[in-house]
């Protein structure tokens, strides 16, 4: 029982000296609590609105860090490891930062053989990274998906979980990335189906801006 | 033997007239939908004296109406499994989760015709007892998520949902609920868990979600072209609905074709369709006159059929069973004679491995051995054993998990393997190295 030793207090390293979030940042508005308050009254019990509540959380903070899952997860009203496992088992749940824009390409079968893999390759050699990686700039991050259901457009991706891009070439990708660097997102496209373009001239539609027809997809180039 | 008849199946289809997607402008806004008969079938339903709850079911019942998720069951059967009302909270599910590759058929239903999903789940939850449905559509649609919820907020102002629908007694919430990237949400089990908020690990069976569903309650599960179903049966009858297409598998079917086809597209034709006829006539034959190769039917869960494979069958569940198919979605993949079919395995397994919820483990090792192997055989490193190997391996998954995804993991690749061989053979060196015969001179050694 050496006495040195005794009565000094070791301070333990800062576990996390450089946090994501400061804790000012970290509260949601009462807008959003009242959002989130919203979802809850919609099921039976609370932690049904757990989906919808990360949702919002990921808008707000751009992706779901520990942290952030916590905070949902206390605004729910349910404990943190089981908001945890659900914000890890879903793909469209961000567990990293991410560029601003994530470009998921989809790769799944229709789009295999309709040339998907050559939008990602040519999209990685454009972007200077490989899939699952962020450019520099903090701009871009390149995703491989699956099935998008868009597999009579394809190929196709996907901008940040939102507007989905059909019928991609290299030039549409070129005008996607230039755009998406002016900080322009793309439209809604609204597919004009097959037989109302025999039987209505074209889109049912005429509240949407930009249209497009389905077409005879590219031969595929590479299918890995 | 089956060609002859089979051409009758889909009937009249150059003449068909489309009933989910009729041809008219904007039919999403509800004053056009409304003026264009819409939620009439609804009006009938709760207001008339002819549709008691049963009456409704009894209807969908005799229409023959089957389920356009992929298992092709019966739906008024599954109605009416739903025990008696004890008073509390019973679900209705409208599945949207369409996350079966090669299927994209309901998210034009949803952004066409969302009125009509909406009418249906009305009716149908109406016809159970049902207070509240959950439309459970994936999260990758966000844009046809917010376009629904914008007119499902007109209908929620209209009285079609809501409380006191029209005036009557019968009240009905609707929520819109937004998936976050996971196809074994479309299982129904496990679109239930996600619901609760939890990890979507589907449930074993029994009980079935009719007796204890979303958070324990009696729940059915039905899949959105289903549902749109339902007004068309009780506006026109079930005699028309049970009329038309096949007769064991009947009514319009949302077809989506992709791949190398002229014009590929969601095509709504009745059941029964030739594929040759879907093919070469609806999509405008194989891009660049090529040959078909192989056909899968209804997305990628659904065994491909080969070229040679595909005459006479017609898309309906008998058919394409005799065949050796499913219908599974009618999200049919055509692809031409340049295909790589190992490759194109690849694909499909790395799927699976990627989809595989990881809950049970024949499914969650048995997908991630799948792609390893399929992918060693596709850089060429594979052995000629080694398709048997995955033959064992299929074996070994089969009805051994919870739900069907390991089912539907190992099918594509057992029968792609079987209908393929000769392609996965060329693929693999020969399982084992000859053995050079050694030089006379030391077998004279051996010998002494």
């Amino acid at each position: 029982m050496a006495e040195s030793g005794h009565g000094k207090v070791v301070k333990l390293p800062d576990r996390d000296p450089k946090p994501a979030f400061s804790k000012e940042d970290l509260v949601f508005a009462s807008e959003e609590k009242k959002r989130i308050a919203g979802f809850v009254e919609e099921y039976e019990k609370p932690d049904g609105a757990i989906m919808k509540a990360l949702w919002l959380a990921q808008e707000k903070f751009g992706f779901l860090h520990p942290d952030v899952i916590q905070l949902v997860a206390d605004e729910v009203g349910i404990p943190y490891a089981q908001a945890y496992g659900v914000a890890t088992f879903y793909t469209q749940y961000y567990k990293n930062k991410t560029g601003k824009y994530v470009l998921d390409v989809c790769t799944c079968f229709s789009c295999q053989v309709c040339g998907g893999y050559d939008i990602l390759h040519y999209l990685e050699e454009k972007l200077e990274i490989h899939k699952g990686e962020t450019t520099d700039d903090g701009l871009f991050t390149i995703q491989e998906v699956e099935c998008l259901g868009a597999c009579g457009s394809a190929p196709m991706l996907q901008v940040t979980n939102g507007p989905y891009v059909h019928h991609l070439t290299r030039e549409k990708v070129d005008a996607l990335v230039d755009a998406l660097q002016n900080g322009q997102m793309p439209s809604f496209t609204s597919i004009t189906l097959p037989q109302d373009e025999d039987e209505m001239g074209g889109n049912r539609r005429t509240d949407v801006d930009k249209t497009e027809a389905y077409r005879t997809p590219p031969v595929a180039e590479t299918v890995e | 033997m089956e060609a002859k008849t089979a051409k009758t199946k889909a009937g009249e289809w150059r003449k068909y007239e489309r009933v989910l997607l009729p041809p008219i402008k904007d039919l999403h806004r509800i004053d056009v939908y409304e003026a264009n008969g819409g939620y009439k079938a609804l009006k009938d339903a709760i207001k008339g004296e002819k549709w008691t709850p049963t009456a409704v079911t009894d209807e969908v019942k005799a229409s023959g109406l089957r389920g356009r998720g992929g298992a092709s069951f019966g739906c008024g059967l599954k109605w009416s499994f739903m025990p008696k009302p004890d008073g509390g909270p019973r679900y209705l599910c409208c599945n949207g989760d369409e996350s079966e590759p090669g299927t994209f058929k309901d998210r034009q239903l949803m952004e066409y015709n969302p009125h009509l999903v909406f009418e249906g789940i009305m009716i149908a939850c109406y016809a159970m007892s049902i207070s509240t449905c959950y439309l459970y559509v994936r999260g990758e649609y966000a844009d046809w998520i917010d376009q629904m919820e914008t007119e499902l907020a007109k209908a929620y102002a209209k009285g079609y949902v809501g409380k006191n629908i029209l005036g009557s007694d019968f009240s009905c919430e609707l929520i819109i609920h937004k998936g976050a990237g996971a196809y074994i949400c479309g299982e129904e089990t496990s679109l239930m868990e996600s619901l609760e908020g939890k990890r979507a690990y589907p449930r074993i069976k029994p009980p079935f979600p009719a007796q204890y569903g979303v958070f324990g309650r009696p729940t059915t599960i039905n899949n959105v072209e289903t549902l749109a179903c339902v007004p068309l049966i009780l506006e026109r009858g079930a005699s028309w609905y049970a009329g038309l297409g096949a007769a064991k598998h009947p009514g319009p079917v949302l077809y989506g074709i992709s791949g190398h086809v002229n014009r590929p597209g969601v095509y709504e034709y009745p059941t029964g369709m030739l594929i040759t006829d879907l093919i070469e006539e609806v999509a405008r034959g194989v891009r660049g006159g090529k040959k078909v190769k192989a056909v899968v039917p209804g997305g990628s869960s659904t065994p491909p059929l080969r070229a040679d494979m595909i005459d006479g069958v017609t898309m309906d569940v008998e058919s394409l069973r005799e065949a050796g198919s499913m219908m599974g979605t009618a999200g049919m993949l055509v692809m031409d004679e340049d295909t790589d079919m190992v490759s194109w395995l690849r694909r499909v397994t790395h799927f699976y491995h990627h989809e595989s919820c990881g809950q049970c483990t024949p499914c969650r090792e048995g997908t991630g051995w799948l792609e390893d192997i399929v992918s060693r055989i596709e850089r060429g490193e594979g052995r000629v054993r080694d398709l048997d190997l995955l033959a064992d391996l299929c074996s070994q998954m089969e009805g051994r998990t919870v739900c069907a995804l390991a089912d539907a993991a190992a099918w594509p690749v057992r029968y792609t393997i079987d209908r393929f061989r000769d392609e996965f053979v060329a693929r693999c060196r020969p399982s084992h190295v000859a053995v050079p015969a050694l030089p006379e001179s030391e077998l004279e050694e051996a010998e002494t």
